[in-house]
């Protein structure tokens, strides 16, 4: 099952990275994330383990507010990006680190005092902090030390706002010429503080909150959300609930596939690629929008089933329709696979290897691009994929047109998987009497779901009211941010869209980053009062 | 302010529309609407509508998302940037009044909050087709049953 609850395994913090050896030495080789929890006078800590053929373990630890924990980054190389975001979100800090007392997520203009999702932080006072008149928070881009890459790099900023970005992030490329020699994220642009924002709703609310994590998504972060609920009430969906929710989570894959293919070819100024897939997948938003009657935000998932059937002429035209958009993407997919200018823009574009992949705890179609079939839907099926007969679609070298494989691939799985469930469709009511309105008893559960964008992670935390004490959310583009990263250096400038569209990134999502090592360096902030000052005159 | 002032602002030279995204932190659900507008099914572009990558080439700034702290500045940047006469449109519910995420932390709410609106296309999202008509309408196509019918002509035999 993609959900469970959690069974602890208790550790003292200094033996954190012990503890964390040792299973990672069992087989746990995989680091999901880490949760931080208010517990009153200390923060617990929560390391999520995977182990690729499937299991989880929960490693939790309580450090003393105002203490300090032992860094796990000699263990995960990954590990120092969730280190950074527990940092900012309650102001632990981790001893061996070296990225403490920089900011992942939240403005540099955030106040130091109130770690956000400390329980005592009001979000209100907050923000009339954040808000007050004369408070700047853009900041500039962190670049000190150019020295030690060579004496004729220079830093190039790349966003926030660029015209090769749909989503503002910034990177900070070190170049010589031509050539990258580094690529340095700063996110939280997007950063709306949702995982606060979820404990003071009630879980039936949050549902709808959590959806508007990410408009690509959307239904997964219901759906993982859901699930885990379901597990802490010991409540099961009817089954063709399940298979509801499989038939929309998998049109969702489709569409957010598509759409990625789509921007490749924007990105690379193929623009006829652009429009002629975008024209195709509009089947596709059309049949979300018969089943769940919403094209983007499904809002179809609720606790114990779905909030409604797909009656049997709904479900006939779903089948019809996608044997013709079958028709359609094969066609399409075939012209621009057999292109020979699509192939040379593509081939060896962003290349990176199976260490490098798993070194940096890639997950979804990023992984599977170099051959490594890490599918949750396959590793601990969920929903209705223990029923439906698919296979993990996998390529043998990571680029940007391996990708371009491995997505295409997906897509066709994924409409035998709607073939299947329009067939199979099992009898019954999948929708619960009454919207769920109730308590939740104490206890913590988490739930993984296979997003089109890889790995999705929810964990819930319930004291036994109405809404949920904590909710923590890992999106796959945060597991994945890294590679782009790596995957830029040695590349030109030219490619930098190309190269971070591969990972197909999801700020909205994640919305988490900042990765980078430059010296520190104190520099000044420019205010815009300032850049008036000195712009030149016209 | 109304899309018939917001018309009247831009003049009598019935001008092509020149657009500027701005997405201040939304979830992407509005973008990508924003995007299957300017595809061939919608097709702003039949009413001269197209995207610039400069704010100083555009007529238009089309907002998505509520504004967070750190594109609050950026925002109010590349509107002053804009030449005049410029239109505004808040696209989405969070862009209209901060939506599902007014009250949190990082989170300003609308974009009124920043920059002057001139036209609210609420919707969570709003359907490609709102959009469209938004900006027929400043464009001059004054009634809805014309945009409608030109939109069922895009849509194929649905």
């Amino acid at each position: 099952m993609g959900a469970g609850k959690i069974e602890r395994i208790e550790a003292e913090p200094r033996e954190l990275p012990a503890a964390l050896s040792r299973l990672r030495g069992e087989g746990y080789s995989h680091l999901i994330t880490i949760t931080g929890l208010d517990e009153g006078d200390s923060i617990g800590l929560i390391y999520h383990l995977a182990r690729p053929g499937g299991g989880v373990a929960h490693l939790h630890a309580s450090v003393a507010k105002g203490g300090e924990a032992p860094s796990a980054i000699g263990v995960f190389r990954g590990a120092y990006i969730y280190e950074m975001e527990v940092h900012d979100m309650f102001g632990l800090r981790f001893s061996g680190n070296p990225h403490m007392g920089r900011r992942l997520l939240l403005p540099d203009c955030y106040p130091e005092d109130e770690p956000p999702l400390l329980k005592d932080t009001d979000p209100g006072r907050v923000r009339e902090k954040l808000f007050a008149p004369g408070t700047v928070c853009l900041q500039g881009p962190p670049v000190s030390g150019l020295s030690r890459y060579s004496p004729e790099s220079i830093a190039v900023p790349f966003g926030p706002y660029h015209p090769a970005f749909k989503e503002p992030e910034h990177f900070t490329l070190i170049v010589e010429g031509e050539r990258i020699l580094d690529a340095i994220p700063r996110i939280g642009f997007v950063h709306r503080g949702v995982e606060k924002a979820a404990e003071q709703r009630s879980y039936l609310r949050d549902i709808f909150l959590l959806e508007r994590i990410c408009g690509i998504c959307s239904m997964h972060h219901g759906l993982t959300f859901t699930l885990a609920v379901e597990k802490l009430l010991g409540l099961e969906a009817p089954e063709r609930a399940e298979y509801i929710r499989t038939l929309v989570a998998e049109l969702e894959r489709i569409h957010s596939h598509t759409l990625w293919l789509g921007l490749v070819g924007y990105w690379m100024g193929f623009e006829t690629m652009f429009m002629w897939v975008l024209t195709v997948r509009e089947t596709i938003m059309d049949l979300i929008e018969l089943v769940s009657g919403n094209r983007v935000h499904k809002s179809i998932v609720t606790i114990g089933g779905v909030r409604r059937d797909v009656e049997g002429e709904k479900l006939r035209r779903v089948g019809e329709k996608i044997r013709g958009f079958e028709k359609e993407f094969s066609r399409l997919i075939g012209d621009i696979l057999s292109l020979d200018e699509f192939i040379e823009r593509t081939s060896g574009i962003g290349s990176y290897t199976a260490e490098d992949a798993r070194a940096l705890s890639t997950v979804g179609p990023v992984r599977r691009a170099v051959g490594d079939p890490y599918d949750i839907r396959k590793v601990e099926p969920y929903c209705a994929y223990g029923d439906l007969d698919f296979k993990v679609v996998t390529g043998d070298r990571g680029d940007v047109y391996s990708l371009v494989q491995v997505r295409a691939g997906e897509v066709l799985e994924s409409i035998h998987m709607v073939e299947q469930i329009v067939d199979h469709m099992p009898p019954g009511n999948p929708v619960p009497k009454r919207p769920f309105m109730g308590v939740v008893k104490p206890g913590e559960a988490y739930a993984r779901t296979e997003a089109p964008r890889g790995e999705l992670f929810h964990y819930v935390r319930s004291a036994g009211k109405h809404s949920p004490d904590r909710v923590k959310v890992r999106t796959p583009t945060l597991a994945n941010i890294m590679l782009a990263a790596h995957a830029l250096r040695g590349q030109t400038v030219s490619d930098v869209p190309l190269v971070i569209t591969m990972i197909d990134p999801c700020f909205s999502c994640m919305d988490r980053v900042l990765v980078a090592d430059a010296g520190s360096g104190r520099r000044r902030i420019l205010t815009e009062a300032d850049f008036h000052r000195m712009r030149r005159r016209w | 302010m109304t899309v018939e002032k917001a018309a009247r602002k831009l003049g009598p030279a019935r001008r092509s529309l020149w657009i500027y995204h701005f997405n201040a932190s939304g979830c992407n659900g509005c973008d990508i609407e924003f995007a299957a507008a300017l595809t061939s099914r919608y097709d702003i572009e039949r009413f001269g509508a197209k995207l610039v990558p400069s704010p100083r080439h555009a007529d238009v700034l089309v907002v998505t998302g509520a504004v967070n702290s750190l594109t609050r500045d950026s925002l109010r940047m590349i509107y002053d940037q804009m030449p005049e006469p410029k239109v505004v449109i808040a696209l989405g519910t969070c862009a209209c009044s901060g939506g599902v995420f007014d009250g949190c932390y990082n989170v300003a709410g609308g974009v009124d909050k920043v920059i002057p609106v001139d036209i609210y296309v609420p919707g969570c999202p709003p359907k490609p087709d709102a959009i469209v008509e938004a900006l027929a309408r400043i464009r001059g196509v004054k009634e809805r049953k014309a945009v409608c019918e030109v939109k069922r002509g895009g849509r194929g035999k649905d």
